[in-house]
């Protein structure tokens, strides 16, 4: 039986972290605005070289003259969402660093609330030019609803497997900032090979090799395929494998991410300050 | 008889020294057990212990071996009906200085669900003091200030046991005699601990000394006061220094020990019986004021640490 009440009280709970993490990033509003600007720089140099390589041939997989603008404005999103990853170490330094930690570690709520209260608070900040660039991405190559909606599934997928990813390497900043820093630059190197702002085409084999292995590239590549395609059902059946791979770590990272924050954090606590 | 609210079985924590040179017993098989609704106190130097203690009976940290019951829960068996029942103020304030002493109470009352929140918050804040701060930014609060409201944030939780670990650390005197007397009015359990030898004496019905993660000594107020009763401590106001009375105070077998001050000395008596001879030497100064000093708590904490 549903119980209403554990439900509501977990949705208080939600609320008023995103609440409190807002008000915290907005008092100092520029990092925000720079937090829009910085995807900027990153599709800025891939949309002049993909720009250029176009002179040398029409097509780089599903890549083309025609969907290449897209496509970076689709890498601008995703770039945008990626930051949610380092919100989790970011925030959860911060409250080490202040010493608010024990009074955050010590409220009875699940991990979980947490996970989507520090998501959902940083979806909420990025929105606007989440929306602006989507719009782009619609002007250019206009989608229908449905195309639309799978969409914004795929992103919000991604940002909660981003969620997971975050909350696993935010525990490790609390516990052990070695393992942390190290997580970091292990999925700098998975996000370098996901293929998020240049074709797969373009790599010689050996880092095709080592792309085909990453399951953000397949995850990036349903997100560009789903919007070539226009038609949901096709994309879906055309490439169950990314499918596949993202529903996978749509259920396990988030769960994953919360079980680790349990252990590591009951094991080693708060360590470093 | 009161039952037992919190009780330790064999409670140890082990550091591990870094690249494995070694290790910090912060604390040593403790066995406390405290009683439903009253004040305790845990006195110790630095790194005693004491952080230690609050930090594993909050659920915070692991202890190496042993275990705790709070409140009919075990720690390591039920955190989460732990945490719904304790309330922590460390030394650190843990508030958010970055926004209002408002939203910092507000996301509080929120996570632990306090019914009618915003009329508890505006009628604590007045109690405190603090209602024409709350829409400040805690960053432009005091350090009293900042105490206040992280004490106005605990009690607004309504915890069942309230786990203070040096509330009024750097506090003045009288943002330090607020905060004794808000807390002696709780009537709940509260665990507290200090080096505040003062605040520990003015709130606590029982005492613990801790010392290298070992309870030393432990009692209430009285009976420990009695372990020093035999030693008379007395203070001398001179109106100079007294090279030649010091000297021959030394010689005294009666005299455990002389401590100079800024007025005179404080003179530790072996028995009372010996005040007619310490009387004997005086007579031949010129003393302004001789007073028999009340043992405190810092006395006995002195000598047993």
């Amino acid at each position: 039986m549903i119980n209403f009440n554990a439900i509501r009280s977990n949705l208080l709970q939600i609320y008023a972290i995103i609440e409190k993490n807002i008000k915290l990033n907005i008092r100092f509003k520029y990092s925000i605005i720079f937090t829009f600007i910085n995807p900027i720089i990153w599709v800025l140099m891939p949309l002049i070289v993909m720009g250029q390589l176009f002179e040398f041939s029409d097509q780089f997989g599903l890549w083309t003259v025609e969907n290449y603008l897209v496509f970076q404005f689709i890498a601008y999103n995703i770039y945008l969402l990626k930051d949610i990853v380092s919100e989790f170490p970011g925030q959860l330094g911060r409250e080490k660093f202040w010493k608010t930690l024990p009074a955050l570690m010590i409220a009875p709520f699940n991990r979980f609330n947490l996970l989507l209260g520090i998501f959902l608070s940083r979806l909420f900040l990025i929105s606007i030019p989440f929306v602006v660039f989507f719009i782009l991405c619609y002007i250019f190559i206009p989608i229908s609803i449905p195309t639309i909606l799978f969409i914004i599934g795929i992103f919000f997928a991604i940002a909660l497997i981003f969620s997971g990813m975050g909350l696993i390497i935010g525990v490790f900043t609390i516990s052990n900032e070695n393992i942390a820093n190290f997580l970091s630059f292990s999925l700098a190197l998975i996000f370098w090979a996901s293929c998020i702002s240049y074709p797969f085409e373009i790599f010689p084999g050996i880092l095709q090799t080592i792309i085909n292995l990453n399951p953000l590239y397949y995850i990036f590549e349903l997100l560009r395929i789903g919007w070539v395609d226009n038609n949901p059902l096709i994309t879906i059946s055309s490439n169950p494998f990314p499918f596949f791979i993202l529903i996978t770590c749509l259920i396990s990272l988030p769960c994953i991410g919360v079980l680790i924050f349990n252990r590591v954090f009951k094991k080693y606590g708060i360590v470093g300050y | 008889m009161a039952e037992n609210i919190i009780e330790t079985f064999d409670l140890t924590k082990i550091y591990k020294l870094k690249g494995g040179k070694g290790e910090i017993l912060a604390l040593d098989k403790v066995n406390l057990s405290i009683n439903e609704g009253e004040i305790f106190g845990l006195l110790g130097p630095n790194g005693a212990g004491k952080t230690t203690m609050v930090q594993i009976l909050t659920t915070l940290l692991q202890p190496t071996s042993g275990y705790a019951i709070v409140d009919g829960y075990n720690i390591l068996k039920k955190p989460k009906h732990v945490k719904n029942k304790v309330g922590l103020m460390l030394e650190s304030d843990m508030l958010y200085y970055r926004i209002t002493g408002y939203d910092n109470l507000k996301f509080f009352c929120q996570i632990y669900h306090i019914p009618n929140y915003k009329d508890k918050i505006h009628k604590m804040a007045d109690e405190f003091g603090l209602n024409n701060w709350l829409n400040q930014y805690v960053e432009h609060f005091s350090s009293g200030m900042k105490m206040k409201l992280a004490l106005c944030r605990t009690l607004l939780l309504d915890p069942k046991i309230l786990f203070l670990d040096e509330p009024t650390l750097g506090l003045d005197v009288k943002s330090t005699t607020f905060i004794i007397n808000k807390l002696k009015n709780l009537n709940r359990t509260v665990f507290l601990t200090s080096h505040n030898m003062n605040v520990v004496e003015k709130l606590c019905n029982r005492i613990a000394f801790i010392n290298k993660g070992k309870i030393v000594k432990i009692g209430n107020k009285n009976e420990l006061k009695k372990l020093m009763q035999s030693e008379i401590k007395v203070e001398l106001e001179l109106n100079e220094n007294n090279g030649q009375l010091k000297y021959e105070l030394t010689q005294q077998e009666f005299i455990n020990e002389i401590i100079e001050t800024d007025f005179g000395f404080i003179i530790s008596l072996k028995e009372r019986e010996y005040y007619k001879d310490l009387f004997s030497i005086l007579r031949k100064y010129t003393i302004l004021k001789v007073k028999e000093r009340e043992t405190s708590i810092e006395d006995l904490f002195l000598k047993i640490i």
